[in-house]
């Protein structure tokens, strides 16, 4: 009994004391980690090295593990696209234009050697213009039957856009030249998904000619097997197109059988990985710097109010080299790579 | 903020500079991911070496002050090189 009274005397000393003291439960409450100490004269809990030093580790965990996942899971994480051939001659003819050169038309036998390429890099599990075992584009090319006096290759990956990698092809001096290069009349596009050192990716080949031979029928008929328009009959535009002299020709062509090839292998099938890790990455990259910039501005604010004055750094130069850095990530950053 | 923005004018001035270059160029490297990391690793070694150079120059630089900005410019490099490396 006289145990008990001990203790509710003991309760109530402590609660007479908070009142007096309020200050005292002041690190009790959840908001006290967020606000600078006037006695230490710091910053919040969050924001002193210890938390900074936590905040590296976590994020550098984060890395670690979205580089160690596709090892044990491989096609979990990828990068979603929308990319599609469509788009990609669209952009590119219009890049072209812009810079004084004629329009590029789709050539089947180059779609071929593009997708042939795609699909050899995504088995060897390469990423190159030359492969492990010496094949060069050219290679690929010849292998399609298709004479060329000029040919090219642009390769892109990891792009969510056909605009992004035409944009990113345009700003590299050795893409650009084959991008808008006049010694090409041609050019065939592969758009293939697939999984690349453990991530579900997209490739984009792009491969430009002249051929050592124009053919009319050729060019009109690889018109038609745009990815968007494979609705279009071939007889259609046959009877619109193409000239009386050469619907023999035509005709001897095996039209429907190769047009629903070319339509298999040239409609893109997006990407949607179980997890987009240019989102995820940069979803947490702008949290961890949204979530300390905050801090840092509760920090300015606060102090200023209570006129607190730290021996610290300058904390308005830690908010600006955050926000340009959160600024960057958020508005320049383009994920792909192209060579 | 306007008192300290005074009072230490010139090392602002100065980050401002950097830091408007800083976003020029990483805006015209933006297809270049070697470049990308490489802008922002000297990004962070000039923050770091800013921050502590101007406490030195004012008689200010504790060790602490030199961990908080070792942190900071390491922070800095993270944020960027995570989004950067996939």
């Amino acid at each position: 009994m006289s145990d008990i009274s001990s203790r509710e005397n003991e309760n109530s000393n402590i609660v007479k004391y908070w009142r007096k003291e309020p200050k005292s439960i002041e690190k009790f409450q959840f908001v006290y980690h967020f606000l600078p100490k006037e006695e230490k004269k710091r910053r919040a809990d969050l924001l002193d090295n210890k938390a900074i030093l936590i905040y590296c580790i976590i994020i550098f965990f984060v890395t670690a593990a979205f580089r160690f996942i596709p090892k044990v899971a491989p096609g979990v994480l990828g990068y979603a696209s929308d990319i599609n051939i469509s788009d990609l001659l669209k952009y590119t003819n219009k890049k072209r234009q812009e810079n004084g050169a004629s329009n590029l038309t789709l050539n089947s036998k180059l779609s071929a050697a593009a997708e042939k390429k795609a699909r050899d890099m995504f088995e060897d599990g390469y990423w190159a213009h030359v492969a492990p075992d010496g094949t060069e584009p050219w290679d690929f090319i010849i292998g399609e039957n298709y004479e060329y006096i000029y040919a090219g290759e642009n390769l892109a990956k990891n792009f969510s856009t056909s605009r992004e990698v035409v944009e990113a092809w345009f700003k590299s001096p050795s893409h650009k030249s084959n991008l808008i290069g006049t010694n090409y009349d041609e050019v065939g596009f592969a758009v293939v998904n697939g999984v690349m050192d453990g991530y579900e990716t997209t490739l984009v080949v792009q491969m430009f000619g002249r051929p050592r031979q124009p053919s009319m029928v050729a060019a009109v008929y690889e018109e038609n097997t745009i990815p968007q328009q494979p609705q279009v009959s071939i007889e259609k535009v046959s009877a619109e197109v193409i000239p009386t002299q050469e619907e023999i020709v035509l005709e001897d062509f095996d039209v429907t059988e190769e047009t629903e090839e070319m339509i298999q292998f040239s409609v893109p099938v997006n990407t949607e990985p179980f997890v987009d890790v240019t989102t995820a990455t940069k979803s947490i990259s702008l949290a961890f710097g949204g979530f300390v910039g905050s801090l840092l501005g509760i920090d300015v604010w606060y102090s200023r109010k209570k006129g607190i004055r730290k021996l610290t750094g300058q904390t308005l130069a830690h908010i600006m080299i955050l926000f340009v850095v959160v600024a960057s990530i958020w508005f320049v950053f383009r994920p792909g790579i192209v060579i | 903020m306007m008192e300290n923005l005074k009072e230490h004018r010139v090392e602002y001035f100065i980050l401002t500079i950097v830091l408007s270059v800083f976003i020029v160029l990483i805006y015209f490297f933006r297809f270049n991911k070697g470049m990308l990391i490489l802008l922002t690793g000297i990004g962070s070694v000039f923050y770091i070496l800013w921050g502590i150079i101007h406490h030195w120059i004012r008689g200010k630089l504790t060790r602490s002050v030199a961990y908080e900005y070792l942190l900071f410019g390491f922070l800095v490099f993270l944020l960027f090189f995570t989004v950067l490396s996939f």
